[in-house]
């Protein structure tokens, strides 16, 4: 018997290393260890053996099982390790170019536009909106200007035909429709809505009647900023503006309100801003935005009472800060979207 | 408007250091008035440009053009041959010599050489090539007593700086060099000399000898009108000072009085016109509306019609004047007047300013009139004309001044009290300081204290700043002349909490996230469209709402009704630059047309090249509508749209959609919402883009109400820990039923037959058509997964639902089950 052992095992260590496959193992482990199989067959062998050798035995056969158990599971680990290799392949080649499309990008006037907004948002404003499709009354007569404005000629602003309806842009009386000529729409209708405090910004498209050239365009976008409360001065309107330049343009651009006019801001000014650090466009004053404190006219056409309340109010193009930022001197390139330009600013 | 140095020191004493033209350029746009450009006039400082004197001339025996001079510069003896192209000298004559070694304007080296085997040691220049003027119809002739050999910097010492200013339409005062000194003096604490008049002419209303007077029938339009006559006038060239002024504010010397009318209005701003007292026709003047089609020609030569809106001053027999606007060739003071009508009058800011706007005329007048000019200012420019006529051209003056009308009212006080300034500014600033300020600007302040120890002012405000009206006016002139750079630097103070951002922007911002986390690029175009276009893919009804009344290009005439004919030109253009690019998204608003009226809408728009644009070692499976559909929807899920709530129907015709292969959800006019996603019309977009990939494409539309609704917040409802059973069932159905269908129904089902536990999925897995299968139909492979929360299911009692649910089917719909 215990040559019959030493047998299966000298054969199984012969034959185990030989195995490749998974089946080629399984029909091999059921000669040996499979209900006929060789082991098996000894092991049923242990009844004939006398009661005084059982120990003897059973320790050979439990030593022959071992040996057998330990080739086996020698197999299955190379043939699981081979499966993995199969399964796995060959190395990756990690310099090979990616397959997918890469992350796409915010349009440069949009990533000009978000980061104004945030840094305006963690100051206390909040993002308004409104539509584009407005009205003279909203555009022009509620921000102060008469209808024998300049702004008002025809030749600068888009109109809509008189007998137009809309459906979800309000009229105030019989005006026209025309597409916004500023974001200052935007003073009127959120100061309609809601009581002071307000504080907004808000960002959006505008429309002029102008013949396109390399500053300008017949849509472009605007932010506009209102502040209105109790108390709210000069001074707020000054440290305000600075912090927007400094943060935007670097801590070493100066700032200078150069007064001038416009009907829905009384004082008005013009900020312009100068800095060391902006290529071609370094060290000269130039004008960004317009500001001033909201006037008395603008708060009698919403409602609000201009002896218990003030505000400022300022508005800028986006495009203009952005073409100073990203050194674009043409703001066509803005509205062509060659992937090439909108990957420059990623 | 352009403003002359020279000019400007008539009224204050500009010191030429503390006050030069370089400081005026860096104080006047601090003021509000802006330096679109200033050039300096006169001439450069040139080396050997001297006066010399033309001894004699022969004809140059080569060039019939050219004379040989021989020309003295003052010194004994020395004579220098000059060749000179000019012949509008003569012998004797003084002129400007530029001798060897000097260089001209525009790096012209003067050296001696040969002209056509001549010799030539200099040039004769004209005032044009000295930069002193205009002229280039020959060579500076000067008058002879001019001193020989005197350099030309010497002779010529007065070069003049003109600011070209950008007035605001609140400033009319300052369109003049009085008003302007009136700025200066107030910041540099100077005082304002006005020119004294010393013209006396009484008012009257009877008329003179050269007209019976003045009628006036349209006191509305013309409610001041004044007229003075001259007689005996010298019509000339205006000498020097005027020539050079009139000249300074850009315009060109015509006479010497029409040249003086010009001068007192960039004087005071008061505009003026001379009548030819000739040429007025029947001895009347006559303010009146214009017949509509009356017919004038301006001075600028153009034949314009009139409409009966618009003012004329007229004769008997014809208008002369477009009132406010522009004299006619009719009544022009020319070199044959001898007698002179002088007008100077108030007229109504916004009657000249529609006459000019509907005449598509502008003039120096009616610039300044429509801004209102001082309604008091009306004679004194008046008297000043007259005393320069009588100076420059002679003649005196005949009769009263006709008078018609009287001036109109002015605000004359506001009140202002100092600490409402100090409120308002936000920062300390002294009582003394802001009445220094504003009586600088000629303001009268009259103080007035009160028992509680407060102080108001009533401010008494000239009649020319009629602009000043309230505090905040007041406030403004202070902190204007005070100087903005005196407001001090502070701290950001952010009062309080902010509000909520509006959900159309915050919607935005996290489509944008989401859209370039998918491999997006953001592109922005333009909001105008083609209105072809616009009939082709969105029918007549949207192509006349959504027209502009006055388009500026033909090609941009209507309100995009979609993003996605704009992205098809985004693709278009970087398959032609072959950059490889193929997504692109936009967010923006787009306009549709709804029962005839338009309305305005929130729209994102996506476009997907689908197909391999470029050789890949691995390529990628392209997009197709099940991409689209699954990023619209998810869109739509960020804008706060559950995406279970989206019925997707195929698009069954379209020219911008492929039917069959895209398909559409919501309705924004019905539900607030839409979406569009799948295929563009292959064969259109190949017709009209010349793409002929594939474009794979969403379009939503949000109505702005839409984002009123407020988000909802989830609630939990509890998650089984039980196992989970699951069934499979394969339907035979119609090619036309829509899986979609199938998947309600048999969920509808489930829940009726499953009771004490859940049916949680119905999924159609599988879809296959073809061979073992009737012609016309297909089938679906539908998964069911069921658990209870309370225990394992048996699969007794699955077994009883799954037969109850196909049961269910058989009786209930014309699905067969695939056994």
């Amino acid at each position: 018997m215990q040559e019959q052992l030493n047998a299966i095992v000298a054969e199984v260590q012969k034959s185990a290393p030989t195995i490749q496959a998974r089946a080629e193992f399984e029909a091999y482990k059921a000669t040996i260890s499979g209900p006929k199989g060789a082991l098996t067959d000894v092991m049923k062998g242990m009844g004939k053996v006398p009661k005084q050798d059982k120990p003897a035995m059973g320790k050979l056969i439990n030593e022959a099982k071992t040996a057998v158990q330990a080739a086996f599971d020698q197999v299955v680990e190379r043939i699981e390790a081979a499966e993995l290799a199969a399964k796995l392949g060959p190395a990756i080649d990690p310099t090979l170019p990616a397959p997918d499309a890469a992350r796409g990008t915010l349009h440069p006037i949009a990533q000009v536009r978000e980061e104004m907004v945030a840094l305006f948002r963690r100051i206390g404003f909040s993002v308004a909106e409104a539509t584009e499709l407005e009205t003279e009354h909203y555009c022009f007569d509620a921000l102060n200007i008469p209808s024998d404005h300049p702004a008002r000629d025809m030749q600068d602003s888009y109109y809509l035909p008189e007998s137009l309806k809309v459906n979800n842009v309000s009229k105030h009386a019989d005006e026209k429709y025309l597409l916004r000529t500023h974001t200052s729409t935007v003073q009127i209708r959120t100061m309609l809505q809601s009581q002071p405090p307000i504080r907004i910004v808000a960002p959006g498209r505008c429309f002029r009647r102008d013949t396109p050239d390399a500053t300008h365009s017949a849509n472009f976008h605007q932010i506009e900023g209102l502040y209105v409360d109790k108390n709210v001065t000069l001074l707020d309107l000054k440290a305000t503006l600075d912090h927007f330049v400094k943060t935007i343009f670097g801590p070493k651009a100066k700032t200078r309100l150069r007064p001038s006019f416009f009907p829905f801001t009384e004082p008005s000014f013009e900020m312009d801003f100068f800095s060391p650090d902006l290529g071609k466009l370094s060290n000269k004053w130039l004008e960004i935005m317009g500001c001033g404190m909201v006037d008395p006219e603008v708060f009698k056409a919403v409602g609000i009472d201009p002896e218990a309340y003030t505000g400022y109010a300022f508005g800028m193009g986006i495009e203009r800060i952005a073409m100073i930022l990203q050194g674009v001197d043409d703001i066509r390139y803005y509205y062509q979207n060659d992937v090439r330009f909108l990957k420059q600013f990623a | 408007m352009k403003i002359s140095y020279n000019w400007l020191k008539n009224y204050i004493d500009l010191d030429p250091a503390e006050h030069s033209p370089e400081v005026l350029a860096e104080v006047l746009p601090l003021l509000g008035f802006d330096i679109e450009e200033y050039e300096k006039l006169g001439p450069p400082q040139l080396n050997n440009v001297v006066v010399g004197q033309v001894l004699e001339y022969i004809q140059h025996p080569d060039a019939d053009r050219l004379r040989c001079c021989k020309v003295s510069t003052g010194n004994e003896g020395e004579v220098h041959d000059i060749v000179c192209g000019a012949k509008n000298f003569k012998q004797g004559d003084k002129v400007m010599v530029a001798l060897p070694g000097a260089v001209l304007p525009g790096d012209f080296k003067i050296k001696a050489s040969k002209l056509r085997g001549q010799p030539s040691a200099g040039m004769m220049c004209s005032a044009k090539e000295l930069q002193i003027g205009q002229d280039h119809d020959g060579i500076m002739i000067l008058s002879a007593d001019t001193e020989l050999g005197m350099p030309l910097n010497d002779l010529y010492t007065d070069g003049d700086t003109v600011f070209d200013l950008e007035i605001t339409p609140n400033r009319v005062d300052v369109l003049s060099h009085i008003g302007v000194a009136r700025e200066l003096a107030a910041k540099f604490g100077l005082s304002v000399q006005y020119p004294e008049v010393k013209a006396s002419i009484e008012n009257g209303s009877n008329g003179t000898a050269l007209i019976s007077g003045v009628e006036v029938s349209a006191p509305e339009f013309c409610p001041h009108y004044t007229a003075i006559c001259i007689k005996g006038v010298t019509i000339g060239p205006s000498p020097k000072w005027l020539k050079d002024a009139i000249e300074a504010t850009g315009q060109r010397s015509i006479n010497n009085v029409v040249d003086v009318t010009n001068y007192v209005l960039h004087e005071t701003c008061q505009p003026l016109h001379a009548f030819d007292a000739g040429k007025i026709q029947g001895g009347k003047l006559v303010v009146r509306m214009a017949e509509a089609g009356e017919e004038i020609t301006t001075l600028d030569e153009v034949e314009r019609s009139l409409t009966a809106d618009m003012a004329v001053i007229a004769d008997a027999e014809r208008p002369l004047v477009v009132a406010g606007v522009m004299g006619s060739l009719a009544a022009e003071v020319d070199q044959d007047t001898v007698d002179v009508v002088l007008e100077a009058a108030y007229f109504s800011p916004t009657s000249v300013r529609a006459t000019s706007r509907k005449l598509g005329l502008s003039s120096d007048s009616s610039y300044r009139f429509e801004r209102g000019i001082d309604p008091k200012g009306v004679t004194y420019a008046a008297l000043r004309a007259v005393d320069l006529i009588l100076e420059v051209a002679g003649g005196r003056v005949d009769g009263n001044q006709i008078e018609v009308g009287a001036e109109p009212p002015t605000l004359s006080e506001v009140q202002l009290s100092p600490d409402r300034v100090r409120q308002f500014i936000g920062f300390e600033v002294s009582d003394e300081d802001i009445q220094n300020v504003l009586e600088s600007l000629g303001l009268v302040i009259a103080v007035h204290n009160a028992d509680d120890g407060s102080v108001r002012w009533e401010v008494s405000i000239p009649s020319y700043r009629q602009d000043l009206q309230r505090d905040v006016d007041l406030i403004e002139e202070f902190i204007r002349v005070y100087g903005t750079d005196k407001i001090p630097e502070s701290e950001v103070v952010a009062r309080g909490i902010s509000t909520q951002d509006h959900r159309i922007y915050t919607v935005n911002e996290a489509v944008a996230d989401y859209l370039t986390g998918q491999n997006f690029d953001e592109a922005f175009l333009y909001s105008l469209r083609d209105p072809e276009e616009t009939k082709f893919f969105f029918g007549e009804e949207s192509f006349k709402v959504l027209a502009l009344d006055n388009p500026l290009q033909s090609d941009q005439s209507h309100l995009r009704p979609s993003l996605i004919p704009g992205l098809l030109d985004v693709l278009k253009l970087n398959a032609a630059r072959a950059t490889g690019a193929t997504r692109f998204f936009e967010r923006g608003h787009v306009y549709r047309e709804v029962k005839g009226q338009m309305v305005e809408l929130v729209s994102v728009g996506f476009v997907i090249v689908a197909d391999q644009l470029s050789r890949e070692w691995r390529q990628r499976e392209v997009a197709d509508f099940y991409t689209a559909r699954t990023l619209a929807g998810e869109i739509l899920e960020i804008a706060g749209t559950a995406a279970s709530k989206l019925t997707f129907k195929p698009i069954e015709q379209s020219q911008l959609w492929q039917p069959g292969h895209s398909a559409e959800a919501g309705d924004f006019a019905k539900m607030g919402f839409q979406a569009t996603a799948g295929l563009l019309n292959m064969a259109i977009l190949k017709d009209r883009w010349d793409i002929k990939t594939p474009i794979i494409a969403g379009s939503i539309l949000m109505t702005p109400k839409f984002f009123e609704r407020k988000a909802k917040r989830g609630r939990h409802l509890g998650i089984s820990n039980q196992p989970a059973s699951a069934k499979d069932l394969a339907l035979i159905v119609d090619e036309s039923v829509l899986a979609g269908d199938v998947e309600k129904d048999v969920a509808k089902f489930a829940r009726k037959a499953t009771q004490g536990f859940d049916c949680e999925s119905v999924r159609i897995f599988d879809q296959y058509q073809g061979q073992g299968l009737p012609e016309g139909k297909k089938s679906l492979a539908v998964s069911m997964s069921f658990r209870a929360a309370d225990r394992t299911l048996k699969d007794k009692e699955v077994n009883r639902a799954f037969e109850a649910i196909q049961k269910l089917i058989s009786e209930k719909t014309e699905y067969q089950i695939r056994k």
